[in-house]
């Protein structure tokens, strides 16, 4: 009977305790990589794939793909970078470049996804193509500098430590009191997912300490990433649209016949990942204080990769941001520790897919059962 | 008289809490048409499907007989092999392929190397297709560009060139035109000269009079009597023996005040999708009154499904006519909009259209009212309002499950009826349409929804049932309305309504002012 429990923990929680393994694994190999800085460093690097991530666990929730988002990171860029060389604050440039890049391609993606019924496969692929040679056209093939030093904030500063260890005990109260009312409720009557979460917030709320809590403190990116997961899982766990998501996944035909409108979901979501998408081109122009029109080629995988490890199903009409947070972490730790040990990024991809690989295989594993 | 080359013995067939097929015994002879007959869900397609060897031996009881010899069917292949060929009512052909591929699929003939000889293929078809006097389409043509009606013939010379002696025809006619038709019948012809015994399934009783040597019938999963030659029986005995039941107690008859006329459709019809000018709902006027239980009755087919969504805008672009709620015209283009206006439909196939089988009770009961558990602009979803909420309705309809948590893919089918019921009452509908509410489930479970439908239409709810069961229908309904080929044929009180009567115009056996 407890052996029993164990063992469903165990698979309830597979991602994540291959997530813990991996790191404790990491961290016995190398004592670099348990150092606040280097994994303050992977924090950050999570951070990209992590935003457009949870774009993508929403489009493939309603069983769509977006693979255009990769080129949206490299016009965003580009066009932010350009604006401001144009002679616009980065004040103005930043939300001109959310609308006009990000939410002009989700809107021509949703267009003819909702509307034409074109399956998202084709018309995101073809973005991925038209996005990139805009990118390309636009910066004459070569980087654009960024003239306002302003801008470089957003991608590189640091929330210093006090005031991120007084936002920490903030968050910390809050959890434990929704955790509180949720239980009085009778609203968390999965124990195995109430235990997972308490796990989760304890471990997350010491790592956090550990690695924000000194030094230079918490990098902006990923307190941006930090609010925009947390937004996202309130948004797919708590109201209306979250609900319309996993019923459109999961049976788009009676979704409509309940009365959900199909087309205007459909819109949102598309827009929504490309939005995010824009966003992680313009954290990653600042950080890297230029925009190369190469910029997010291949992210597309990376962002689904996350995904899928997170044990979103491809199908459609189940998985989580958690899921998803757990797979940008794995690949982000993964990537960093192969490269702590020196391993050749050439056997590092070889590792990364089949990683991939195993994980979708335990998905269909589970589900057989 | 000719040689008995089928025979079925003592023919039973369970599915989980429903007898399908209870001791069924007939016979076929070889050069003849036997017509099957029965009601919708008699158990005339599971008596195929048993011979077809797609329910393979042993998940029936009883005997099959080839030729007299006992043969039992592991697979659909070994049915094939003996001889036994069914056409279904949905044709199992590739579109993209042509008509000798089709024909001759996975058994092309083919070169030394293992290519295909197209040119053996081809005159192996043309052959065939002289054989049966074909000559509307050729060899090469792709399939996708023939009518339904050839693409059926396609089907017949498959099934011939595989040496088919049985052959079963489900509904052959039900979507073809009179001219095809009339191709059809001359095959047939040409097929009982040459010996083939053919099973011909169909509810159309002028066709039957007309090309069946022979009749058995079906009811509740049992043959009526013997088998009949045709010359022998009139059409009026035949719907006696399918109808023979008596209505069992089960319905409740509360008597009811009909209330105000709170629905009005006028003139709608639906466009036949892929061919311009066909109608599948032609014309149709009805009106539906507070309190009162309107039942739709005809055979599959008859459109009924098509009217009911129309009105739901679930198929906004082929709909035309008009909608009236309360007296006001009102424009329905989704179901978001139908439901707005107080209409809710519980749709034919609950499995594709109507739940969500990975999500829990709680998800399914509000997925169409999320605005009664949930607040503001963001839409924040108040999870003890939706427990509480979800806790009445499975308490209501005595669901039964473990708790509301559970996925309402694991529950049986009269509860997940339930469940769509319980979704449909959160929303509080004063229209509500149910499609074959109890298509699938156990009495029990039955006789609990026809209660909760009673104690609806006494609140005032205007109810509109449609059914492919005539006792459901008898019933339930103060008002019957008959469906047949896409228009309403007729309409009776629950005083004047008789089971004959309706499957006569059902049937298109007879029509208004006949």
């Amino acid at each position: 009977m407890k052996q029993n429990q164990v063992l469903r923990f165990v698979k309830t929680n597979a991602t994540l305790i291959a997530l813990v393994v991996l790191t404790v694994a990491l961290a016995v190999a190398d004592p670099t990589f348990s150092t606040a800085r280097n994994l303050s460093n992977v924090a950050r690097q999570v951070t990209i794939v992590g935003i457009i991530g949870v774009g993508m666990t929403m489009v493939i929730l309603i069983a769509g793909i977006d693979l255009s988002v990769g080129s949206v990171v490299g016009v965003a860029a580009v066009v932010v970078t350009l604006l401001m060389q144009y002679g616009l604050s980065a004040w103005i440039a930043v939300p001109v470049t959310l609308v006009a890049v990000g939410g002009l391609i989700g809107l021509w993606n949703g267009f003819w996804i909702a509307h034409y019924r074109i399956p998202p496969f084709i018309i995101t692929l073809g973005m991925l193509t038209i996005g990139r040679g805009v990118a390309l056209t636009l910066s004459g093939g070569s980087s654009v500098p960024v003239t306002d030093p302003s801008f470089a904030n957003l991608g590189s500063a640091y929330i210093p430590p006090v005031p991120t260890l007084v936002i920490l005990a903030i968050s910390a109260v809050l959890f434990v009191y929704k955790l509180v009312r949720d239980l009085k409720s009778g609203g968390q009557r999965n124990a195995d997912r109430l235990a997972a979460s308490i796990v989760i917030a304890v471990a997350g709320f010491a790592l956090a300490v550990y690695v924000f809590g000194r030094g230079d403190g918490l990098p902006v990116p990923v307190a941006i990433f930090v609010v925009i997961a947390a937004a996202a899982i309130f948004v797919l766990g708590q109201t209306r649209f979250g609900r319309r998501l996993y019923a459109l996944g999961g049976n788009e035909e009676a979704a409509r016949l309940s009365g959900i409108n199909i087309y205007q979901t459909k819109m949102v979501v598309y827009v929504t990942v490309s939005l995010l998408a824009a966003l992680s081109g313009i954290l990653l122009a600042s950080r890297l204080n230029g925009a190369s029109p190469n910029l997010g080629t291949m992210f597309e995988l990376d962002a689904i990769a996350a995904v899928v490890i997170g044990g979103t199903s491809l199908a459609g009409g189940s998985g989580t941001i958690g899921g998803t947070i757990i797979g940008a972490l794995i690949i982000g730790v993964l990537n960093n520790g192969m490269s702590l040990l020196g391993v050749s990024s050439f056997y590092q991809l070889i590792i990364k897919g089949l990683i991939i690989s195993l994980a979708v295989w335990f998905d269909v594993l589970q589900k057989k059962k | 008289m000719s040689e008995v080359v089928l025979r079925m013995e003592h023919i039973v067939k369970e599915f989980p809490g429903v007898r399908a097929l209870d001791n069924v015994n007939f016979e076929a002879r070889a050069g003849e048409v036997l017509a099957l007959m029965g009601e919708n869900g008699a158990g005339k397609s599971t008596l195929m499907k048993v011979l077809g060897g797609v329910w393979p031996y042993p998940t029936y009881q009883g005997d099959i007989f080839i030729a007299g010899e006992k043969k039992r069917f592991y697979t659909t292949r070994e049915a094939e092999e003996s001889g036994v060929a069914i056409i279904y009512q949905e044709l199992n052909l590739i579109p993209e392929l042509s008509v000798a591929e089709n024909i001759f699929l996975d058994r092309q003939p083919t070169s030394r190397l293992g290519a295909i000889d197209w040119r053996q293929l081809n005159s192996d078809t043309q052959a065939l297709l002289d054989e049966l006097g074909i000559r509307d389409f050729k060899p090469a043509d792709q399939v996708r560009s023939l009518t339904v009606g050839k693409q059926q013939m396609v089907e017949i010379a498959k099934a011939l060139s595989k040496r088919a002696r049985i052959l079963v025809l489900d509904e052959p006619t039900s979507a073809l035109t009179d001219r095809e038709v009339t191709d059809l019948f001359r095959i047939i012809r040409k097929l009982k000269q040459d010996g083939v015994c053919m099973c011909y399934i169909s509810h159309k009783m002028e066709e039957i009079k007309e090309i069946a040597d022979r009749v058995v019938v079906l009811r509740d999963g049992q043959t009526i009597g013997d088998v009949t030659p045709i010359a022998d029986v009139t059409l009026d005995q035949i719907i006696a023996r399918m109808v023979g039941r008596d209505i069992r107690d089960m319905f409740p008859k509360s008597v009811r005040e009909r209330g105000d006329k709170i629905l009005e459709v006028r003139n709608l019809e639906v466009d036949q999708p892929d061919v311009p000018g066909e109608k599948r709902v032609k014309r149709a006027s009805f009106s539906a009154y507070r309190g009162e239980i309107l039942g739709i009755s005809g055979l599959m087919g008859a459109g009924r499904t098509e009217l009911v969504s129309a009105i739901f805008g679930a198929n906004p672009g082929a709909t035309h006519g008009d909608v009236l709620i309360e007296g006001n015209k009102v424009d329905i283009r989704s179901p978001a909009d139908a439901i707005a206006h107080g209409i809710a439909l519980l749709t034919e196939d609950r499995k594709a259209q109507g739940l969500f089988l990975d999500q829990s009770i709680a998800f399914n009961t509000t997925i169409s009212s999320l605005q009664t558990i949930s607040a503001g602009m963001v839409g924040t979803i108040d999870v003890d309002r939706e427990r509480a909420l979800v806790e009445k309705y499975v308490a209501q309809l005595n669901v039964k499950a473990p708790d509301i948590d559970t996925s309402v893919g694991t529950l049986s089918g009269g509860n997940q009826q339930k469940v769509i019921l319980g979704k449909w009452l959160n929303a509080s509908p004063k229209i509500f349409i149910l499609d074959e509410p109890t298509r699938g489930i156990d009495i029990g479970a039955k006789v609990e929804i026809y209660k909760l439908l009673d104690r609806l239409a006494g609140e005032g709810v205007a109810i509109i049932i449609i059914s492919s069961e005539l006792s459901e229908v008898l019933g339930m309904s103060d008002r019957i309305l008959v469906m047949s080929e896409g228009a309403i044929v007729s309409e009776f009180t629950r005083e004047q309504a008789t089971r004959e009567v309706i499957m006569e115009f059902a049937t298109g056996a007879r029509r208004m002012g006949h």
